[in-house]
């Protein structure tokens, strides 16, 4: 019964831990194209003569890179100071081995408890930003790949080119996933934790009434 | 430990690092409180009996007693049972 909950939490640390990894690492993509796309726009505002101007540059585009860069900014700030508790966690149940006695076990999921209730807002602020940062991101992705765009009251006439298309679909393509996934991970690691503070709730009615008992 | 933590959770925490006798501020250091909500989480372990005064030279020092045995008993179980049942986090 000690073995499996303790295995149980120690894969539930585990499995967090790598998505606020990949956390990191695709905020940190949203973030460099976000300030790549946006240099590129400014430089394009600034040189009016540019030929460009007349194909790709727009003030949308520059305002969803500029959201991106924030996005993705946010976005790795609130993953690292998740990424600090959890890791310091985990390492602690790895240096513990595979026996973990009985109260170092509830030192470990007290600590996470209350690394938790510390970070349930970044959490859910997290749930939003992963969403917004893989959206701006694939709109990013789609008007990157244009060659050439006309909006006009006759409609809308625009250019693929076909080199760029293909490794910045790809490229969108994984990090909405990502984003997407994580959100939804991030959703349902809240979810059960949320659920586990419910049930603390229940039970520190149990620890009031024996605390209670010895009154006199 | 540090971090938003229920009052219970501080009560097990003193009470299992009291199982050898420990100074108020020791006690402060490992329990990451302050002087003034130390001694109030202390002075209601020692009036519920879960803790006992002890005196060593001019100092005092605080011991769990037998019935914080069974409150970490219970808070352990309690805890436990959080990872025995559902719901769990899975990929």
């Amino acid at each position: 019964m000690h073995e499996s909950a303790c295995l149980r939490f120690r894969n539930e640390i585990r499995r967090f831990y790598l998505i606020t990894v990949a956390n990191i690492v695709f905020a940190g993509l949203v973030m460099a194209l976000g300030i790549s796309v946006s240099v590129q726009q400014a430089v394009l505002i600034y040189e009016l003569s540019s030929i460009a101007l007349y194909t790709t540059h727009s003030p949308v585009i520059l305002c969803i890179a500029l959201v991106a860069a924030l996005a993705g900014l946010v976005w790795i700030l609130s993953s690292i100071r998740i990424f600090e508790g959890i890791k310091a966690i985990k390492d602690d149940i790895d240096w513990k081995g595979g026996e973990v006695p009985d109260e170092a076990f509830t030192r470990l999921i007290v600590r996470m408890l209350s690394h938790y209730r510390d970070n349930r807002t970044i959490i859910r602020t997290m749930i939003l930003v992963c969403t917004l940062g893989g959206i701006c991101l694939f709109a990013l992705g789609i008007v990157g790949s244009l060659e050439y765009l006309s909006i006009s009251a006759g409609g809308i006439v625009f250019t693929l080119n076909t080199y760029l298309v293909v490794p910045l679909m790809l490229l969108t393509l994984g990090v909405a996933v990502v984003s997407l996934a994580s959100s939804f991970y991030f959703s349902r690691f809240a979810k059960v934790w949320d659920e586990r503070l419910g049930e603390i709730e229940v039970f520190e009615v149990l620890l009031k009434e024996t605390l209670e008992l010895y009154r006199e | 430990m540090s971090g938003r933590r229920t009052a219970f959770e501080i009560y097990w925490e003193i009470l299992v690092f009291c199982r050898t006798s420990q100074s108020f501020t020791g006690i402060v250091n490992r329990c990451n409180l302050n002087s003034k909500t130390g001694q109030e989480y202390l002075g209601f372990l020692v009036v519920k009996e879960y803790l006992v005064e002890v005196a060593d030279g001019d100092k005092i020092r605080y011991v769990s007693t037998e019935r914080a045995g069974e409150y970490i008993a219970l808070f352990n179980s309690l805890y436990r049972k959080l990872f025995d049942t559902a719901p769990r986090f899975k990929l």
